[in-house]
């Protein structure tokens, strides 16, 4: 088979199938699930047996798929002696760990589930070991985070489960994210993503300013995921996963991807001074931790997580240096500890699982019950302290040989042995704990069952690993010792110096040392246990984890309050945000260098002009001042209209201006109906406070408005209107340029706009309809309204005046298209006659004597709009075309005409219906005391 | 064949199609009696699909070239084309999911479905607008009709409440942005985007007065996305509107918002890039900021989904404002992409979690409280497990595809040399990982509170099911998206010289 397809397929089997098959096996039955699990872990292994004899023999191989060529992102895997390696302890050691967790499991415990996720962590696993792209093995990486999320809250009823899985997939999530930016600059730094090619431009790389921040943030990762201190505290509290996952996840795979990811990076980013320091220091200073920490902890999985903590730490130590030997040490020790920790692991497990509780303080004297079991447990906890004749030993041996010979670190390197030897020492010292507390020391105290030994086959995997330790102890050379050279040679990228893995070296320094430690321990347990009483020793150790709650409740509370502080739902506070961004934008943008005045020269204030300015703030200030008091308001706004009115007219565009009174005087009349129901004042809602700060706000806003519209009115511009005023007459044949431009150039607006107004009066006729207000029955005096008291000069001036409203109007309309007036115009002028009536008269007569369907009206000047516009089509013209010529019309004589003025009509009879529509619904809305 | 070949209207075939078929809607479901009500949603649901198909022949016809129409106002390149697609499919995807929803509310009514299409149509002009008015003209169409929908409950003092409020905020920034493109035409004496851009480039404008309009421009644009510090309308409106109008806004709306700001700020004003990528830098950091740490407080989901929104829009930006370093635009067609692929992905997300609301809601019941999703693996372990991918890829989760979008966005903010971007990015979105992982947690680690029914209909679950697994095989297999992004963007008008 080759390698382009073992590859992908040895991480495919897991993924797809394990994780998918297994959990529909469970179904069947348990054994049929962890049947599925194993073959697929062996089919994997033998696939990868299959493609590793080149890697056997010095070589590597590569599998390549284009997957996301546009990020870089290829599956790029490659097996090389270092993948190799780890690929093996995770797929024997998971065939070890599903054997062990199928007698572990409780039979309510859902096995499909456990094994599915133990699948799927497994394949993440083997993706991190495979990978050959940065990028694919971030995105294992952070699946092997959220795997073992699931994992650890596999008992997602215990509340420690859940505390448990959420701080691991926190910290190690988090660390993935710094490793994916790390990453990320890496490739920038590089130029690719593929590690081989990065190793290749390992020069490149490290002179890349990049480089820094880039090593920093990987190292974040590979620290988070290893345990590092001060990143440790996870671990612990991953306890509460079940004992499987932790022989798995935290002795072989899980915790060892930190490690794993510092190798295969160290072509890449290690070899300098940065990098060896901050290894070596966090790596030197987590192994003296971690072992302190573990000897006190009652929990016997407790105690197993630091031990693993001060571990790992002596991993990162030994890859931190930078010597050829530290890196063959390093690997060394991975393979060592994978399999005493894991068979620790396991054999604390059957522990918990015959005692019922995991309390060192309880169990004791166990030795008794379970003579084997306590057997292979001390030869593996013999194996974490470095007992010789087992491989603990040996490789701690060799840790001990590099931390004499750090010189060249300066303090650190003085440092170094001491702390080695202290490390080694509470090694010991926690070792022994284990042992004496366990299986000697007494007799259990009160423990919830009567331990025996486990089933057979539960203890088969913990035999195999105890016999692994003993094997490697006594012949390094011929058990593991080619495919260490193996892996070491793939971190180093070149020829190993001359080295053996041998028991035996005579006596030299590293033995002084490991004599010494191995003393120091075994009195410093005695001494604790004897004198202090360990027993009584209350857990402090956590800080760390008190830290990583407090900042979570912190973090709760800070949003909290940001949320109560930015988000207290007022539209005015809102409001108020937008207005001064925008205002602040402007001036930003302003002061970049503007001038506010144009060139064109002011025009002179006439006393005219200053008088009206005048008039138009008053009333504007007025309104503002008044509008609680809605009719004066409304009044005053109807005076601000006509002085705008007057403003046109004095600047020669009655057109304009006529427009403007019109449309002034209905809409202030259609205000005053509407005024009807509502209440007489509207009510004080806000204080002095919040209106001081809307006042500067609007003067703010206004006073922008106003800058820009002085910049933008003093210089000079090109305007459209040139461009209706040379064609209003050639074109459109009319004079009134702003009636040309209603009915002729932008016909096809209006007669949207007469649409939208005429749909807009059936709105309100809808709305209106079936609608009561609340008009109180007397006036505030306690007089009651009169029913119909209009003046009478009044009434009997309006029946003559609607005669002439409808005469002015038609005069309007025909004049419309050559001089002020048109068909909206003349329209407002009906309505605003015909509304006047309707106050003199009285609803009721006024309705008997007009009796008109206002709704009809307006469709009907809808039609002839849309009539005349399709008329033109008819004449092979586009839609609303016009036409115009001068008809002799008697007894008027030539009579300018164009068929805009039909369009005019349609304008005419549409906003006569709508407006008066509205006016009639208004006035029709009955009061309460009607009734 | 040429494109001078082809039918003068053809680029905008799909806008006519969907006007036509909205008003034929719109007049008959004013004749049809009550109890043939649906006949409206699957008529609704034959345009889109019509729609859908016409636009992929208007591409098959232009071959993916940029085609005008509407003297240059309208244009449909192959991003409009795309992100009309991706419309198409999400109005009709929030169709599906809240039929139900509002026919147990009384609230499926024809208006429900006018009005939607009609904001369709209003979004397919904005994506294709080539012209300030066109697009501000979309961008009316598209807004009236949502803050209606907002408020298609009339009796509900909250989601009254919350249309006001948008419509008020809504319509101020419209002000804003109108304002902008007054004076950027004062600037420049045109609004059609291509001339433009040709203006700005030959360097004789008033340099004032065009970075007056860039602000204001910028200012209501960031309204429309929801960015910090135009996000206000964001959490009151998503929360305040009915379930299945929030699912409405947050997912196609959003495309529209992307195209709006590819077409002023990419099309028109790239020669101003210096100027806005600056403004979106604040703006994308502080909305990144503000959306995450906001979100991890709140108890009501559509509240923290839309905190979320604007953590992702402002993440969106990044893709933006990387395109252009030092004045050269090389990399420029990876950021926009990037940011397109990102917005894309975020309907999909925002869809699947939306829809997940809708679907958990009963009459009487609206699944809107973080609580109601204790225990929920228990109860329908389907949905639960859907869920779980759909948080996963909103928190940026490999091999979800929420990963390749964030990855492709920070990958084209560190090509642009902006490093610490890209890092105050990568700790942003740790901070949200946090809370849409405590969906997850609570999901399958708490004991449920609510033990109503879980019964969505046959339809919404199939939808939902292709919506959540989507986040799946999208993540495995993001590659002709993003290609399809990339191509996208390699049409627009400046890069494709």
């Amino acid at each position: 088979m080759t390698a382009t397809i073992a590859l992908p397929l040895a991480i495919l089997l897991p993924l797809v199938l394990g994780t998918a098959v297994a959990p529909l096996a469970a179904r069947r039955a348990r054994a049929a699930a962890v049947w599925t699990a194993a073959a697929v872990t062996a089919a994997a292994a033998l696939i990868l047996a299959a493609a590793a004899p080149p890697v056997l023999a010095g070589g590597a191989v590569q599998a390549l798929w284009p997957w996301i060529p546009a990020l870089g992102l290829n599956v790029a895997l490659r097996l090389d002696g270092l993948g190799l390696l780890f690929a093996g302890l995770i797929l024997a050691i998971g065939l070890l760990v599903i054997l062990y967790a199928h007698y572990y499991l409780g039979s309510r415990d859902p096995a499909g589930k456990f094994f599915g996720l133990l699948m799927l962590f497994m394949a993440a696993m083997l993706g991190v070991v495979l990978a050959d792209n940065l990028l694919l093995l971030v995105v294992f990486w952070e699946l092997t985070s959220v795997a073992s999320f699931l994992l650890i809250g596999y008992w997602s009823e215990r509340a420690e489960s859940r505390q448990g899985a959420r701080m691991a997939l926190a910290v190690t999530g988090a660390g993935g994210l710094a490793l994916l930016a790390g990453v990320l600059l890496l490739g920038a730094a590089g130029g690719t993503f593929e590690i081989s090619a990065l190793a290749a431009a390992r020069d490149r790389v490290q002179a890349s300013p990049l480089f820094p921040v880039a090593l920093a943030l990987v190292l974040l990762g590979a620290f988070t995921k290893s345990a590092q201190f001060p990143f440790h505290f996870w671990l612990p509290e991953a306890m509460a996963a079940p004992t499987p996952v932790s022989a798995y996840l935290h002795s072989a795979t899980m915790v060892k991807a930190g490690v794993f990811l510092l190798l295969r990076l160290y072509p890449v980013l290690g070899g300098n001074a940065p990098f060896e320091y901050a290894a070596c220091t966090v790596g030197l200073v987590t192994m003296v931790f971690g072992a302190y920490v573990a000897i006190f902890r009652h929990d016997l999985k407790g105690l197993l997580a630091y031990s693993t903590i001060s571990h790992l730490g002596l991993i990162v130590f030994l890859i931190g240096l930078d010597s050829p030997l530290s890196a063959v040490a390093a690997v060394f020790h991975v393979v060592n500890h994978a399999t005493f920790k894991a068979s620790l692991f396991m054999a604390a497990g059957i522990v918990d699982h015959e005692c019922g509780t995991r309390d060192m303080r309880r169990i004791n004297g166990l030795w008794r019950y379970m003579p084997y079991t306590a057997t292979l447990a001390i030869v593996a906890a013999a194996a974490m302290a470095g007992v010789p004749l087992l491989n603990g030993f040996l490789s701690k041996e060799m840790f001990f040989a590099e931390a004499l010979g750090m010189h060249h670190l300066g303090v650190l390197g003085a440092v170094a042995p001491y702390a080695a030897t202290l490390g080694g020492a509470f090694g010991v010292a926690y070792s022994a704990r284990f042992v004496h507390d366990v299986f000697f020391n007494g007799a259990p105290r009160g423990l919830p069952r009567t331990p025996h030994e486990p089933p057979r086959f539960m203890k088969v995997p913990v035999e195999i690993l105890v016999v692994i330790c003993i094997a490697v102890g006594v012949l390094p050379a011929l058990t593991v010792g080619p495919v260490v050279d193996l892996a070491a040679t793939a971190v180093l990228g070149g020829a190993l110096p001359a080295h053996s893995l041998a028991l035996w070296h005579g006596f030299n320094a590293p033995l002084a040392l490991s004599m010494i430690a191995t003393a120091l321990g075994g009195a410093l347990y005695w001494a604790l246990a004897r004198k202090y009483d360990l027993h009584l020793h209350a857990p402090s150790g956590w800080t760390a984890r008190l830290l990583f709650t407090r900042a979570l409740d912190g973090l709760f509370a800070a949003s909290a309050r940001l949320t109560s502080a930015l988000d207290n739902g007022s539209l005015q506070r809102q409001l108020a945000l937008l207005v001064t961004t925008a205002v602040g934008l402007g001036a930003v943008a302003f002061a970049a260098g503007g001038r506010l005045a144009g060139a064109r020269a002011l025009l002179p204030v006439t006393p005219l002009a200053a008088a009206a300015w005048l008039v138009l703030v008053a009333a504007a200030l007025g309104v503002v001042r008044l509008h609680r008091t809605r009719l004066t308001a409304v009044i005053l706004a109807g005076a601000i209209g006509l002085v705008s009115a007057l403003g046109f007219a004095y600047f020669s565009a009655p057109d304009l201006a006529l427009t403007q009174l019109a449309v002034e005087v209905v809409t202030t009349i259609l205000l005053l109906l509407a005024l009807a129901a509502l209440p007489r004042t509207s009510p004080r809602e806000s204080g002095p406070g919040r209106r001081a700060r809307d006042l500067a706000l609007a003067g703010l806003a206004g006073a922008g408005v106003a800058a820009i519209a002085f910049a933008a009115m003093t210089r000079e511009r090109d305007s459209i209107a040139g461009y209706f005023l040379e064609n209003a007459v050639p074109k459109g044949g009319g004079a009134n340029v702003v009636n040309v431009i209603l009915v002729d150039f932008r016909g096809f607006d209006t007669f949207g706009e007469i649409t939208v107004l005429v749909i807009a009066a059936l709105g309100v006729a809808a709305l209106l309809t079936g609608m009561v207000t609340h008009r109180p029955a007397t006036d505030p005096a306690g007089r009651p309204w009169s029913v119909q008291r209009v003046p009478l000069v009044f009434a009997a001036a309006v029946r003559w005046m609607l005669p002439f409203a409808l005469l002015v109007s038609v005069y309007l309309f025909l004049r419309g298209h050559n001089a002020p007036g048109g068909g909206f115009i003349a329209a407002l002028v009906v309505a605003a006659g015909i509304a006047t009536v309707y106050m003199s008269e009285g609803f009721a007569r006024t309705e008997r004597a007009i009796a008109l369907d206002y709704a009809r009206v307006a469709a009907l000047g809808v039609l002839v709009a849309a009539a005349t516009g399709a008329g033109a089509i008819g004449f092979g013209r586009p839609f609303l075309a016009s036409a115009h010529g001068h008809p002799a019309l008697p007894p008027f004589g030539e009579v300018p005409l164009a068929t805009a003025a039909l369009f005019d009509l349609g304008v005419y009879l549409a906003v006569i219906g709508a407006t008066l529509l509205m006016l009639v619904e208004l006035a029709r809305v009955p009061g309460r005391d009607a009734e | 064949m040429s494109a001078s070949d082809l039918p003068i209207l053809l680029p905008a075939y799909g806008e006519i199609l969907l006007l036509v078929l909205a008003s034929a809607i719109l007049l008959v479901d004013l004749f049809l009696p009550e109890r043939l009500r649906g006949l409206t949603h699957w008529l609704s649901l034959a345009t889109l699909a019509a729609c859908f198909v016409l636009t992929v022949q208007v591409v098959r016809a232009t071959g993916g070239q940029a085609a005008y129409t509407f003297g240059g106002m309208f244009v449909a390149d192959l991003m409009a084309n795309v992100l009309k697609l991706v419309v198409y499919a999400a109005v009709a995807a929030v169709l599906v999911y809240s039929r139900r929803y509002l026919a147990e509310r009384g609230m499926l009514r024809g208006e429900f479905f006018v009005l939607a299409l009609f904001a369709t149509l209003g979004m397919a002009v904005m994506i294709s607008a080539n012209h300030m008015l066109a697009l501000y003209l979309g961008l009316e169409l598209m807004s009236l009709c949502v803050y209606s929908m907002v408020a298609l409950n009339r009796d509900s003092a909250t989601s009254t409440e919350a249309a006001m409020k948008y419509f008020v905020l809504g319509a101020l920034a419209s002000g804003l942005l109108l304002y902008g493109m007054s004076m950027l035409y004062g600037a420049t004496g045109t609004l059609d985007l291509t001339q433009m851009a040709q203006v700005i480039a030959v360097g004789q404008v008033n340099g004032v007065v065009l970075v007056f309009g860039l602000v204001f421009v910028v200012a209501g644009l960031s309204f429309k996305l929801g960015v910090v510090p135009f996000h206000m309308w964001i959490p009151d409106v998503y929360h305040g509107a009915p379930n299945a109008m929030t699912l409405f806004i947050s997912t196609a709306p959003k495309l529209a918002a992307f195209a709006m700001a590819v077409r002023m700020l990419v099309n028109g004003l790239i020669d101003l890039a210096g100027d806005w990528q600056q403004m979106l830098v604040v703006m994308a950091v502080l909305s990144m900021a503000l959306g995450n740490f906001a979100a991890i407080a709140q108890t009501n989901i559509k509240r923290m989904l839309a905190y979320s929104t604007i953590s992702h829009m402002g993440f969106m930006l990044l893709g933006l404002l990387a395109g252009v370093v030092g004045g050269n635009r090389f990399s420029a067609p990876d950021a926009y992409s990037a940011a397109m692929f990102y917005t894309v992905v975020y309907v999909l997300m925002s869809l699947g979690s939306f829809g997940m609301v809708l679907a958990l809601s009963r009459a009487g019941f609206e699944a809107e409280e973080l609580d109601d999703y204790r225990g929920l693996n228990q109860r329908d372990p389907w949905l639960a497990f859907l869920m779980l991918l759909l948080m996963f890829a909103l928190a940026g989760v490999p091999p979800t595809v929420g990963f390749y979008a964030k990855l492709a966005v920070i990958d084209a903010v560190i090509k642009a040399g902006q490093i610490w971007l890209a890092v105050v990015a990568v700790l942003l979105s740790l901070v949200g990982a946090f809370y849409y992982l405590r969906v997850v947690k609570l999901m399958y680690f708490d004991e449920p509170r609510d033990a109503g029914p879980i019964a969505p209909g046959r339809d919404v679950r199939w939808l939902l099911s292709a919506n959540g697994l989507a986040m799946l095989v999208l993540g495995v297999m993001p590659g002709s998206l993003m290609a399809l992004c990339l191509v996208a963007v390699q049409g627009l008008y400046p890069l494709a010289r």
